[in-house]
């Protein structure tokens, strides 16, 4: 009898104050796209477009469940969205602006609320900006910039003509170190197009689970690997982006250097003033032999590495720990038997500006590492086993129980025994949301689960997925 | 109304539209003419006794939230998200008075039983007014949006539905003494039982609570599918009435009460229950939602409905006139009904 319409799909905006919100908001609303949009804000007036709607909202939080934390949604929204499902001009999306500091757990909770609510709203993705200049300032000193990013669907990583490649380097890493399934799209003023922001679907139960497969990948105890054909001879692996070629036959000059940031280095040294790098020599500059390759850097890796201070020796095998601790470092590199070499590092190279000066790559392949600076992170599982319906229930319901609180957002593909079509689920905290899918057909059959939150344990979660496989 | 018959319908007697969603109507005592709501911020007058035309007499900038008509009197007040409170004249059809009682939107109104006092929820602040528009009071802003009010049948009380807990202000000249009613869940609704025995609110964990007044104690319903949102006393106090999904739950409150007893379910919908209303000073029970179905019920004489009229929309609210002998019905759309109930 009554005609269910399609439900609207909501974008949820989060970002530290500064980070370029209002801006992307404001470029949101003033291209001309054809869509009617309403906005709630929680900063009511900033956004300076008047013929859209903008509804402020105090940003009121209440728990739905005796006092539990991640069952807390907004009420403000509730109400709000309520009162925009009322107007007869519907609206194609909804907008929903959250505060510098906001958990936007609670936001995004409040789509998983009730039937009501699921039945008339669709949570769109979860955007969440971030200032490239002042990043890494606010993730060291607070804890709500990890949790924005281990939230976010998208990350736009605004601002980056303020810094350099370095940083957007080192920065980048650090986001998928947090958030391993995010996309990443940089941006000068908040100029990402509207299509990659509205409608992206994240939460579409109904669209195959976009993930990266890199990150379902096995984690390596390194980011990157370069594989370089060289002559016999010495090398200079500097670091140091600002440097140019033409500066290096100067030694004095990078002595110098040196010498005068010592003194201070020391003052903002953080954990990781030594780099490991592993050194393989290959049988040819090939994919296939990289490939053979990352089984002995693995096991290099677990060995004692040699210490190489500032221009220090590397050789050409082994396993090494770079002092960068200061910029303009470098080091020798010293190849005895002309061929391909790959040089893993245990970071990307260029988050220190490192390079093999007058050499490129003729190879590069980036890796899923498992070093994390915060305690938030992303952890995958990738598995064919079919898994059994009623363990898969228990263990679910034990770990939401048990680590709810912890994992900020949980999604999967499930290859569910006896069942054809694909499961698929997403939760945010313990809200939750599963369906079975379109059916695997001839595509392989395979788990892929991704779980993000606060001091996630690896073995925990594995345990629990082999304690669900059907036996 | 023929005493001993249980036989009564519903019969359709005229129909207006308002140009917008209804979330609510409001009857004038002298039950001639009629205030309407809309969600989208429209607000308007129907002349009952007249050709049931609809006037359009102002709005609320986003959407009006609440509706109410001063007891013994011409007037009516309206408040909306854009966070003031608006007096009505429905005499001459035009707007007295508008105000901002504080910051944020205006969610809730309540007139006081004789119609001396309105009181306005205005996000966290409860403030009380003259029937002109002046201020008498304002409470301490609480810790929580105030989403719901309502004065006991005596006038002597103010219930605050806000998160976490029912707040009851007693209202004495120059002082206000609060009591609070706790449980770690967001009230939706507050509700007193005419006879002033209990106290009940719907929750956004998916309870109905009810407390004792005399003795304080708090009993909890469950079973409902999600947050409890429309709650209403019959007006003699036997039953509490709540919708989940496609049914009402009644809870007798008669004999022992509703505490280790199943509650009275009437399910004659096929969607969601939208809207309900108690006869005033009467029996029925009339309800409406999303399967366009308008169905009058006799709880504790018929367990099945005793009428079923069919509308052209998604029914959003409905109101009993003062006497009991109409109710008027409006529709998502804009469409409002009124019924009279004739014996059968």
């Amino acid at each position: 009898m009554s005609v269910t319409p399609s439900r609207v799909p909501v974008t949820v905006l989060t970002g530290f104050l500064g980070s370029g919100k209002t801006t992307l908001l404001n470029r949101i609303l003033s291209e001309k796209h054809g869509k009617r949009i309403a906005v709630i804000e929680n900063e009511f007036g900033e956004v300076g477009v008047d013929s859209e709607l903008v509804i402020g909202a105090e940003e009121e939080l209440f728990e739905t469940n005796n006092g539990c934390i991640c069952c807390t949604v907004r009420g403000d929204l509730i109400r709000i969205l309520g009162q925009l499902m009322k107007r007869r001009d519907r609206f194609d999306y909804i907008l929903i602006e959250t505060t510098g500091m906001a958990d936007p757990g609670p936001v995004a909770q409040t789509f998983f609320l009730d039937d009501e609510l699921k039945s008339t709203f669709q949570l769109d993705a979860i955007v969440t900006m971030v200032d490239a200049k002042h990043f890494e300032q606010h993730v060291d000193e607070l804890n709500e910039p990890a949790e924005q990013v281990a939230f976010a669907d998208l990350v736009l990583l605004n601002k980056t003509d303020l810094v350099d490649e370095s940083a957007l380097t080192r920065i980048e890493s650090r986001i998928r170190g947090i958030n391993g399934t995010a996309r990443i799209l940089r941006t000068r003023n908040a100029d990402a197009p509207i299509e990659k922001v509205l409608n992206v679907g994240a939460f579409d139960l109904n669209r195959a689970l976009a993930v990266d497969q890199a990150f379902l990948e096995p984690e390596y105890p390194f980011e990157w690997a370069g594989v370089y054909q060289l002559d016999a001879g010495d090398y200079l692996l500097r670091a140091g982006g600002e440097h140019h070629e033409h500066e290096h036959g100067h030694e004095h000059v990078h002595g110098e250097h040196c010498n005068h940031d010592h003194d201070h280095a020391h003052g903002h040294d953080h954990a990781h003033a030594d780099l490991d790098l592993v050194v393989v020599p290959l049988p040819a500059a090939t994919p296939e032999a990289l490939q053979d390759a990352i089984e002995q850097a693995v096991r290099s890796f677990s060995e004692p590495a040699t210490v190489v201070n500032c221009h220090g020796e590397i050789s050409g095998r082994g396993h090494f720990a770079i002092d960068i601790s200061h910029g303009g470092a470098d080091f020798a590199l010293n190849i005895a038997k002309a061929g391909a070499h790959a040089l893993f590092f245990e970071h990307h190279p260029l988050e220190f500006g490192l390079h093999l000066t007058g050499q490129r790559p003729v190879l590069e392949r980036k890796f899923a590492s498992h070093h994390h600076e915060d305690d938030i992170s992303s952890i995958g599982i990738s598995d064919p086993r079919p898994l059994d319906p009623t363990k898969l229930n228990q263990w679910l319901d034990y770990l939401l129980k048990t680590r709810g609180q912890d994992i900020f957002r949980m999604k999967g593909v499930l290859n569910v025994k006896g069942e054809d079509r694909r499961q698929v689920f997403h939760g945010v905290h313990m809200m939750f949301d599963a369906q079975p899918e379109r059916p695997w057909g001839s595509a392989p059959r395979v788990n892929q689960l991704v779980f993000i939150g606060r001091d996630l344990d690896r073995a925990e979660l594995e345990a629990g997925f082999e304690s669900a496989v059907a036996k | 109304m023929a005493k001993q018959s249980l036989s009564f319908a519903l019969e359709a007697r005229a129909v207006a539209q308002l140009d917008d969603y209804v979330i609510d109507l409001a009857w004038s005592p002298d039950g001639k003419q009629l205030a309407l709501a809309g969600g989208e911020g429209k607000v308007a007058l129907a002349d009952v006794d007249g050709k049931f035309s609809v006037a359009t007499l102002g709005e609320h900038m986003l959407g009006t939230l609440a509706l109410a008509w001063q007891p013994h009197a011409k007037r009516f007040a309206t408040a909306g998200q854009d966070g003031s409170v608006a007096l009505w004249d429905a005499a001459s059809a035009r707007q007295l008075k508008r105000w901002k009682p504080g910051v944020g939107a205006t969610q809730a109104l309540a007139w006081s039983p004789i119609g001396d006092a309105l009181a306005a929820a205005t996000g966290k602040s409860v403030t009380l007014w003259s029937a002109d528009g002046d201020k008498i009071h304002s409470f301490a802003p609480a810790a929580s949006t105030a989403v719901a009010l309502a004065f006991d049948r005596p006038g002597t009380d103010l219930g605050v539905a806000l998160n976490g807990e029912l707040a009851v202000h007693r209202i004495e000249k120059s002082r206000y003494e609060t009591r609070r009613y706790k449980w770690p869940a967001a009230c939706l609704t507050v509700n007193f039982s005419g006879n002033g025995r209990f106290l009940a609110s719907g929750m956004a964990d998916g309870t109905l609570h009810f407390w004792n007044r005399s003795s304080g104690k708090d009993s909890q319903m469950r079973g409902y599918d999600g947050r409890v949102q429309r709650v209403a006393w019959s007006d003699n106090s036997k039953y509490l009435a709540s919708c989940t999904g496609n049914d009402l739950v009644l809870w007798d409150f008669s004999g022992k009460g509703p505490e280790g007893q199943r509650p009275l379910v009437l399910s004659g919908h096929t969607d969601r229950v939208d809207a309900f209303a108690w006869q005033s000073g009467g029996e029925h029970l009339l309800s409406g939602g999303r399967d366009w179905r308008l169905v009058l019920w006799r709880p504790g004489r018929a367990r099945e409905p005793i009428d079923v009229q069919m509308t052209d929309g998604e029914i959003s609210a409905m109101r009993w006139s003062p006497d009991g002998k109409h109710v008027v019905v409006g529709e998502k759309q804009g469409r409002v009904s009124l019924f009279e109930v004739v014996a059968r």
